[in-house]
């Protein structure tokens, strides 16, 4: 994720572009003019390169990097292959970046340009300075579906849009003449249907243009490698952004906190243990919202200053919330076993026992079924318990320990249905001997009868993701189920059977 | 009406007479006749009629015999659309009556739905708005200070099967978009492997975009300006087209939302079920979606069926980030059911019933098997149509309930005719009575019903506290047998109390012999509740029977007599106010509420004794009571091959052959060989020897015989011809889905694959 990067901006910025909105009230949508070079600009207020430095902290290597490596005005650069862990700033250093040299642009996130038609047609819609609208049916600029179609298109609009920039960069200076083409997400490209021929194409673009006023960008959450590049073309001059040090995260987290101080001793009781778990800023601040909301709770005032004292306390009161929910939890989960809540969803008897088998299915051996089900089974055991040895033994503990680690096993449709016609004809035996008074054979009336439409509670079952189909069994050929079901999930469901 | 009073010649039937006479209707005859099977069974019904009536009929002159079976044919094609029509009237009623139920449940919800739109809705828009220019700019907003997460409501259906909450997903997109927002429903097939992302965007594109054009035309058809309105079709549908079979692209959407006033109303997208959807693509979209949350500023409305944690199982966390999750809960099926079954079938929104064992099964359906109201509804169609078509009066059903008048728009003779088929216990005191009498008691029936509506309904507001369900309840009140029992018991306990002492504990006699029912149930928590909650209940009941004077009545002379004791009660306390004062349990107050809650059970009591007479204890219930209940099952609950097993196992009941008749079970060589395989089949465990298996259907089919000619039959059979025949029956056997063709491991093997039945 790239966006998160973008909250770390100063505050400044935000507030005037959001004053700059709102100084137009009334917004003229319908009298759009045609699109001109500038709108390949990042736009904004320029800002300085301190500023930028500043404003991403731990990062000030790898701007300077690009920096350097994008050159002066109007230098030719080789393709730059921009990667690492995902919210690291990649996206948003780029920009800001652009936004301070003010060169023009053309950015297209391969998430959203799912496939490559729609890649290369927005990049020649932006290119194009199309603007997709009702009167033009939010057509694209240039239909283009082929590679080298768009080599073609590409190369036509480029050098359209390189002439115009010169002609531009004569009478008015800053903007020069080179267009970079940014490819962001660039890592998804791996997984479309015709990655073998868009990614050569995607790296070699720079030698099959051969327009030295073209620079390429490829921002990546993985490293090159992953993308088997030596094919025979340039390769592009890896950038890596490593992710952040504890003390980056911290100054990171700090940005847009009203109160410094008081965050920062927050942050220097919680941060660590969060840290463990990940280093990514998103997900760490999500995480820490609520638990500086707590920590906060006892406090009037929230733009304090804390003392030492006062740090110890919140500190202390912050640990017991903690150990009192952890105690709430266990208390819960005491609770929980001794009264199982109710299922909060309705689910037909049928299928009930229906899961409840599919559970059984799935957490026994296939070897067990007999002595668990079968009326016969007991006196079975006792014949393979005279027999057992203790490598017997053994055996069955490391089969119980591969159980284990295995997770829930999967079962063929025949062992569900004959667990579940031992279950059902137990449940329903009451029944059963007043229908068969009444007659013989004869198809049983549907009165109480759970075994009628069980495919139908099985798919049903399937279809709440309770019980998966599996891949049919190559040597057997029937298909084959797995139920993933929570234990806790079982004892609800059985709750109200018995 | 009188077979013989003047007002015949007005009904409708006899002012055909005179043109069933001529000949011309002969064609028209021989149309119907080919139309409809439902017709036969009852012209067979009406031939049976006839030859009673000619068989009664003192004077059987053919010119007027002809005539009257003129007049009985038109009368019988009369009779089947009226039958048609009062299924129509009848039903459309029940079915907007349920739509209507099901639409008060979901009100408030959405309306929560609703409320929750517009705050996240304000909250996306005080963030600051975009430029055009930079909303439909490729790159992400750079001044973007939330990260990008998507406001998402998670609507929990609370019931495993998705049928029903189809309708409501519906209902609320129509219900947001009558509000003013941009609504797209998109279904779970749109999120499937084989669709991709490509085909959930295309169809967002086509709800979105495709649904503003829809607004267009509708307004233009409320204009009724039709040729425009063609004009713009034409227009928009290549257009439409064009949008659509391009690649779909989401900056289409940002262009389109940006575009003209499309920014005022907020954007929300319903997913009508979690649980179906591929959860890769779901969270492709989902990632696609936050990228551009900024400047498509769209709401999430999705459909769980289970519970809020399976969300984690589909989605993983680095997608479940971007949502910010907000919870809303739909009514429980039971609920819903509940609420339906007091509309329709308690409240009576028609005058159709149904008997206590049809009400079981249907109640047996949706707990056990399909706890759906679709099939609820579906089974409630399919006895309404059985009864109309086999019920010969229930064409009553409509007149009925417009007029009381009208209500023999029949000749009264056919009237009569098809009185004479009503197995009823009333039909011997109506037998020599004439059809104004049965009006009469017709009517009187309908006044009964209304009163026990109103019991079980005052019942059911008491069933609230102790947690039992309406359906239940109901299953119960129709009970015959309970409802005799009790009335014997109810008999025995008036003479105990009439011999022994006067304050006799009315409901002790439930424990007696129904202690575990659901209305003693009821009255057990009646008798514990607080007083607090009686008045309560006690109100509830007032505003249930206001409409009844007679059971209002009732209430109120109870309610006088409680208010006398406690008239009584107050003037003892008004002695010693300060003590009361005191203490807050003293001794009168709780002598009032002993009192409050005797009279409220004895209340119960008397609605139990007096009103909940179930529908088929009455006369003529036939003709509003729905009571064939294996019909019923055998529609819904198909069970083939539980049929097909029973089939082949016995076959002569089906062939009756004299064969096979005396020998019953025995398995002989004239059965057909697929039965006689299955028969065969039976001996086997889960795995069948095919050579053994062939052995033995050989020595069957060699079985020899006293009879010659057999013989001479059997030696022209040759070893290949068993083997045939043997192959046959195994291969249909394999087809009917009772046995699995041999595995590579085990060739010489078939596996069984039915067992039991």
């Amino acid at each position: 994720m790239d966006k998160d990067g973008a909250s770390l901006l100063p505050r400044r910025t935000t507030r005037s572009l959001a004053s700059a909105s709102n100084s137009v009230p009334d917004r003229k949508v319908n009298s759009l003019g045609p699109l001109t070079i500038d709108d390949l600009l990042v736009g904004g207020d320029s800002i300085s390169l301190d500023d930028l430095i500043s404003s991403f902290p731990g990062r000030s290597s790898q701007i300077l990097q690009i920096s350097h490596l994008l050159g002066p005005l109007n230098s030719p650069i080789l393709p730059l292959f921009v990667y690492g862990g995902s919210s690291t700033g990649k996206t948003s250093i780029i920009l800001q970046l652009f936004r301070h040299l003010n060169r023009p642009l053309v950015y297209s996130s391969c998430r959203t340009c799912y496939n490559q038609r729609i890649l290369f047609e927005s990049i020649l819609n932006q290119l194009l300075l199309h603007r997709k609208n009702a009167c033009n049916g939010y057509s694209n600029a240039k239909r283009c579906e082929r590679p080298s179609d768009f080599v073609n298109c590409l190369r036509e609009a480029l050098t359209n849009v390189i002439n115009n920039l010169k002609e531009k960069s004569e009478t008015q200076r800053g903007i020069g003449n080179m267009i970079y083409l940014v490819f962001d997400n660039f890592q998804l490209v791996r997984e479309w249907d015709k990655s073998s021929t868009i990614l050569p194409l995607l790296f070699n673009l720079y030698d099959l243009l051969k327009m030295p006023e073209v620079g390429l960008i490829f921002i990546s959450s993985t490293s090159p490698d992953t993308f088997y590049s030596n094919m025979g073309y340039v390769e592009p001059i890896p950038v890596h952004f490593p992710d952040y040090t504890d003390g980056d995260i911290r100054q990171i987290l700090l940005r847009n906190q009203p109160n410094q101080n008081l965050y920062s001793s927050f942050l220097k009781v919680a941060l660590s243990h969060f840290c463990r778990m990940t280093r990514q800023v998103d997900e760490l601040s999500t995480a820490l919202k609520p638990l500086y909301e707590k920590y906060c709770e006892p406090l009037n005032n929230k733009e304090v200053i804390p003392t030492g004292d006062m740090k110890r306390k919140l500190f202390t009161l912050l640990v017991e919330t903690r150990e009192e929910t952890k105690q709430k939890g266990n208390h819960n989960n005491l609770k929980h076993f001794e009264e199982i809540g109710e299922l909060d969803f309705h689910m037909s008897t049928s299928a009930k026992y229906l899961l409840i088998s599919a559970f059984l299915a799935s957490r026994n051996p296939a070897t067990l079924d007999a002595s668990l089900f079968d009326a016969k089974g007991g006196s079975d055991n006792r014949k393979r318990k005279r027999k057992a040895s203790e490598k017997v033994l053994e055996k069955k503990e490391t089969l119980e320990e591969e159980l284990l680690m295995k997770g829930p096993g999967s079962f063929p449709l025949e062992r569900l249905l004959a667990i579940f016609q031992c279950l059902v004809s137990v449940a329903e035996e009451p029944y059963d001997e007043e229908e068969q008074k009444s007659d013989g054979l004869g198809v049983q009336g549907g009165n109480g009868g759970l075994m009628n439409n069980v495919l139908l509670q099985l798919s049903s079952l399937c279809n709440a993701n309770f019980i998966y189909k599996g891949r049919s069994c190559p040597i057997e050929g029937a298909m084959r189920y797995r139920s993933t079901i929570s234990e806790d999930l079982a004892l609800k469901v059985t709750s109200r059977l018995t | 009406m009188a077979p013989s009073s003047p007002s015949v010649a007005d009904t409708p039937s006899q002012s055909s007479t005179p043109l069933t006479s001529d000949n011309d209707l002969q064609p028209f005859f021989v149309l119907h006749k080919a139309s409809s099977q439902r017709k036969d069974k009852a012209s067979t019904r009406q031939g049976k009629v006839r030859k009673r009536n000619e068989l009664s009929l003192s004077s059987p002159q053919s010119t007027k015999k002809l005539e009257g079976s003129m007049i009985e044919e038109c009368d019988h094609l009369l009779f089947q659309q009226l039958k048609i029509e009062a299924f129509g009237n009848v039903w459309t009623k029940i079915e907007s009556t349920i739509k209507e139920v099901l639409r008060d449940l979901n009100a408030s919800v959405f309306n929560d739905i609703q409320q929750w739109v517009l705050e996240c809705f304000n909250a996306t828009a005080s963030i600051g708005e975009l430029g055009v220019a930079e909303a439909t700019r490729s790159f992400p907003a750079l001044n973007n200070t939330n990260l990008g997460k998507l406001f998402t409501a998670l609507v929990i259906t609370r019931n495993i099967e998705f049928v029903d909450d189809i309708l409501t997903f519906e209902e609320l997109g129509h219900f947001l978009k009558s509000q003013g927002c941009h609504v797209a429903v998109l279904s779970s097939i749109e999120f499937s492997v084989k669709n991709g992302i490509a085909g959930c965007l295309k169809a967002l594109l086509r709800e979105f975009i495709a649904g503003a054009i829809d607004v267009g035309t509708s307004e233009l058809v409320y204009y009724k300006i039709n040729f425009i309105y063609f004009c713009c079709l034409l227009y928009f549908f290549p257009f439409l087209n064009a949008v659509i079979n391009q690649s779909a692209d989401i900056s289409i959407l940002a262009s389109w939302y940006r575009e003209q006033d499309h920014y005022n109303k907020p954007l929300v997208l319903i997913i009508n079920d979690l649980e179906r959807c591929c959860g890769s693509v779901l969270t492709d979209f989902i990632l696609m979606l936050s990228e551009w949350v900024v400047k498509v500023p769209i709401m999430l409305i999705i459909g769980v069926t289970t519970t809020v944690d399976n969300t984690r199982n589909i989605l993983p966390s680095q997608t479940l980030e971007c949502l910010c999750l907000s919870k809303f809960l739909l009514g429980t099926p039971a609920e819903k059911m509940d609420a339906i079954v007091e509309a329709v079938l308690v409240k009576q929104c028609t005058t159709f019933n149904i008997g206590h064992k049809v009400a079981l099964f249907l109640r047996n359906y949706f707990i056990n098997q399909d706890g759906t109201l679709t099939s609820f509804i579906r089974a409630l169609k399919v006895a309404c149509l059985l009864h109309f078509s086999v019920e010969p009066l229930s064409v009553i059903h409509g007149r009925l309930a417009e007029d009381q008048k009208e209500k023999s728009a029949l000749s009264p003779e056919t009237m009569l005719k098809y009185m004479d088929e009503l197995p009823t216990d009333g039909r011997n005191q109506m037998v020599d009575q004439t059809g104004k009498s049965m009006a009469q008691s017709l009517s009187e029936l309908l006044t009964v019903r209304k009163l026990w509506s109103t019991a079980v309904l005052c019942l059911h507001e008491a069933a609230k506290y102790s947690r039992v369900r309406l359906l239940d309840l109901f299953c119960e009140v129709l009970n015959p047998d309970l409802y005799l029992s009790r009335d014997s018991d109810c008999r025995v306990g008036n003479e105990k109390e009439s011999g022994l002492s006067s304050t006799g504990d009315p409901c002790q006699q439930y424990s007696v012999m129904q202690s575990s029912t659901f209305i003693c149930q009821i009255v057990r928590k009646v008798r514990d509740l607080p007083s607090g909650r009686l008045h309560q209940l006690i109100k509830t009941w007032e505003k249930l029977t206001a409409d009844v004077s007679e059971i209002h009545e009732k209430l109120k002379m109870f309610q006088s007599s409680v208010r006398c004791e406690d008239e009584k009660s107050s003037r003892k306390s008004s002695k010693d106010i300060p003590k009361r004062n005191a203490s807050r349990v003293s001794p009168y107050a709780d002598k009032d509420s002993i009192m409050l809650t005797s009279q409220a059970v004895s209340f119960i009591d008397l609605l139990v004794r007096n009103y909940t007479r179930p529908i088929e204890c009455m006369p003529f219930h036939e003709i509003f009571c729905f009571k064939d209940v294996e019909k019923l099952q055998s529609v819904l609950i198909g069970d083939p091959r539980s049929r097909i097993q029973v089939d082949l196992l016995e076959s002569y009941k089906i062939l009756r052959c004299s064969c096979c008749n005396k020998s019953g079970n025995a398995i002989l060589p004239s059965k057909h060989d697929s039965s006689i395989m299955y028969s065969l089949a039976q001996e086997h465990g889960d795995l069948i020897n095919l050579h053994d298996w062939f052995q033995s259907f050989r020595t069957i089919v060699l079985q020899p015989t006293t009879k010659r000619k057999q013989k001479t039959k059997q030696s022209s059979h040759g070893f290949g011809d068993q083997n045939e025949a043997s192959i046959q029956a195994v291969t249909e056997l394999q087809i009917t889905g009772l046995v699995r063709m041999p595995s590579k491991r085990r060739p010489d093997f078939v596996q069984r694959i039915a067992f039991g039945l």
